[in-house]
């Protein structure tokens, strides 16, 4: 195996039942509903034609598989420094990415990759189509190396002994001695005090998709009589909302931890030369490559729970391409630590910023933070409320909830209120906020891309306004500051991003 | 603000951006708003007058949907004027700064070392005006890019020459 990437070369050959296998997978899970109808319904016959239709779509993705995986050649081009990927079976497409501007490197490997044996590689830009820089399989050792020459921008070639010595530092990559590492009981912690809204969304989402399929089939079978509805309502009515109450946030605690294993299982940081290489998975093996430098926002987290326990949640935030992005993009350009303790989070922010923050002046919100937020959260609904309370007499019975509802927003909009703030030293800006997690986002003033500055105009004769920062991984606010103590900092932060040589990327 | 006294640096003597003297739109701008506010208006008035008169009972009511026709299309101008009249930009030496808004104020500042591109957009109307927007783009997403409407174009070309000039210098000193 040559370890030569100035050559143009092919993926694995087992790529070819890689990608058969992911054309099937995906034509089965589109035609899921109509498949599972057929073999219900239909006889012996109709049954074997079904058979032979699979097996010829799964013949031609496999022919497929092999046009795509001939046409397929990457290689580093040493003197540009660029690497080059050429595909395309009908049209052709030749991808050049400057290994200066590569902000990651992911080698992945699912469960079907690792049956085989190969992993798959992805390239992350700043630029906001991921997708399309994708080696899906390679030799494990093929992959580690490329990602060596990717994120280092070595100049050397296969001619040279230094391959042999990357090779061998890439086999040696995964026993470097991770600086954090987090184990079952960490994830266990984190699992059961993180992440609620998340997992609130997913299995909303998994539920309406079970009732929405479930109701698909019997009304293909032509029996939908509303059985679901009907068993729903009498569900509510036998079981008592307290038993309902528990089971729900048993299920929400069991879906937290399980998500939280299967994502970070084995989480492993280290250092490696000048990247970060951080690594984790249960099912499918994740190894992720990164620029301390082309971090722009970082962020760590720490809710009531987790303060106790002494756990902080992490997030690198890297360069995005700004419009149009799915939440998943975002995330998959944030890296995550979850749950390190205060000495290893320092030790990230060590390698990430090159220094601990220091010390810096505080600046606190005025008052008013808190008016815009009363009068949407709280005037308006109640409002609303009370104007109905005089005409729907069904609702009056309800008036304890909108009592709940007062104390819990008042409080909400309350602390959230104390926990705005920012602390800005010499080289850093913090932005603190949140109201149950607290957050603290450190940015350096040199990844500061442009400022905004804005002031209500009955806010004038108050002195308030509000400062943006906006960075390639989204914007800092502050609101509701001095004015003139914004206005002086904006001049500062300006001076120190015209004035420096240090690049944001 | 004492955190910054090792600094050789006294904040107080650093540029103001909130004191530069800003350039407002060329005032054939408010011509081409004015003429857009006018088809917008002309539209929902056509659609206001064809309701009435089908419809039996909001034509005995008329008067009324008059009257809040035209205090919208006031309360239009007044607005769009008030926004035109606030907006200003400039070009320093390291920066650009553009204000504007409709309630609140906004300034945004964009060092030059940060623009990524320039575009020079020309609508239809602000070609027959000789009006140009100038686009000015940065890494930070859509919220923290400029957009300088109602500049003549021999102005917006010279502009956009001399941002993308100093872009071409900064790029050729990173390399």
């Amino acid at each position: 195996m040559s370890l030569d990437f100035s050559q143009p070369q092919r993926q694995s050959a087992a790529g070819i039942l890689i990608s058969g296998a992911y054309t099937l997978q995906q034509f089965v899970r589109a035609m899921f509903i109509p498949l599972a109808l057929l073999i219900f319904k239909s006889n012996k016959t109709v049954l074997l034609y079904t058979a032979f239709g699979l097996t010829a779509i799964l013949v031609i993705s496999l022919i497929y598989g092999y046009f795509y995986y001939r046409k397929f050649t990457f290689y580093l081009n040493t003197l540009k420094q660029e690497f080059v990927i050429e595909k395309g079976v009908f049209g052709r497409k030749n991808l050049t990415i400057p290994v200066e501007k590569i902000q990651q490197v992911n080698i992945n490997q699912g469960f079907l990759q690792k049956l085989i044996g190969v992993y798959s590689l992805q390239i992350d830009t700043a630029g906001s189509d991921s997708k399309e820089v994708n080696i899906s399989a390679v030799s494990g050792q093929i992959a580690f190396a490329l990602k060596e020459h990717l994120l280092n921008g070595e100049k050397s070639t296969g001619a040279n002994p230094q391959t042999e010595e990357a090779a061998l530092a890439a086999q040696n990559l995964e026993q470097d001695t991770p600086f954090i590492k987090i184990g079952s009981s960490t994830l266990l912690k984190i699992g059961l005090t993180s992440n609620y809204g998340q997992s609130i969304a997913l299995l909303l989402g998994l539920g309406y998709a079970v009732f929405h399929n479930i109701k698909e089939v019997l009304k293909a079978f032509d029996n939908d009589n509303g059985q679901i509805e009907q068993f729903f309502k009498s569900g509510v009515t036998l079981i008592s909302v307290g038993v309902l109450f528990a089971a729900m946030i048993i299920l929400l605690l069991a879906t937290n931890v399980i998500r939280t294993f299967v994502k970070y299982f084995d989480f492993q940081m280290s250092k490696h030369q000048k990247s970060l290489l951080i690594s984790s998975g249960l099912l499918a093996k994740k190894n992720t490559l990164l620029h301390p430098s082309k971090v722009q926002i970082t962020e760590y987290s720490q809710n009531y729970f987790q303060q106790k326990i002494g756990l902080f949640n992490m997030a690198l935030k890297q360069a995005h391409a700004g419009q149009q992005q799915s939440e998943k993009e975002v995330r998959s350009n944030n890296m995550e630590v979850p749950g390190c303790s205060s000495l290893e989070k320092d030790e990230v922010l060590r390698m990430i910023l090159g220094k601990l923050p220091s010390e810096g002046k505080l600046y606190r919100p005025n008052f008013r933070f808190m008016n815009l937020l009363v009068l949407f959260w709280l005037v308006l609904p109640l409002t609303a409320y009370l104007i109905f309370y005089q005409y729907l007499p069904e609702i009056r019975s309800f008036y304890p909830l909108a009592i709940i509802y007062v104390l819990a927003t008042s409080l909400m909009i309350y602390i959230s209120y104390t926990k705005h703030r920012i602390t800005v030293s010499e080289d850093f800006i913090i932005k603190q906020s949140g109201i149950w997690d607290i957050s603290q986002e450190i940015v350096a003033p040199h990844k500061i891309q442009s400022i905004s500055t804005s002031q209500y105009p009955w806010h004038k004769s108050l002195d308030i306004g509000h400062v943006t920062l906006h960075t390639a991984a989204g914007n800092i606010s502050f609101s509701y500051g001095n004015y003139t103590e914004i206005k002086t900092l904006v001049n500062w932060w300006l001076y120190q991003v015209e004035s420096g040589q240090k690049d944001w990327m | 603000m004492q955190e910054f006294t090792n600094n050789t640096i006294d904040l107080g003597t650093l540029p103001k951006y909130e004191e530069t003297a800003l350039t407002t739109p060329d005032s054939k701008y408010w011509q081409i708003i004015v003429i857009n506010l006018l088809i917008f208006l002309f539209f929902i008035g056509a659609g206001l007058a064809v309701i009435t008169f089908i419809d039996e009972e909001m034509r005995t009511n008329w008067f009324i949907f008059l009257g809040a026709f035209l205090v919208f299309a006031a309360f239009l101008f007044l607005v769009f004027r008030t926004s035109f009249k606030r907006r200003g930009f400039a070009l320093r030496e390291k920066d650009v700064l553009y204000k504007s808004g409709i309630i609140a104020e906004t300034t945004t500042i964009v060092p030059l070392n940060r623009i990524q591109h320039v575009a020079l957009n020309e609508g239809f109307l602000s070609r027959m005006f000789k009006l140009g927007t100038l686009h000015i783009y940065t890494a930070g997403g859509s919220s923290g890019e400029i957009r300088i409407a109602g500049v003549p174009i021999e102005q917006a070309k010279a502009l956009k020459e001399a941002l993308v000039q100093r872009l071409v210098v900064n790029s050729a000193l990173e390399d």
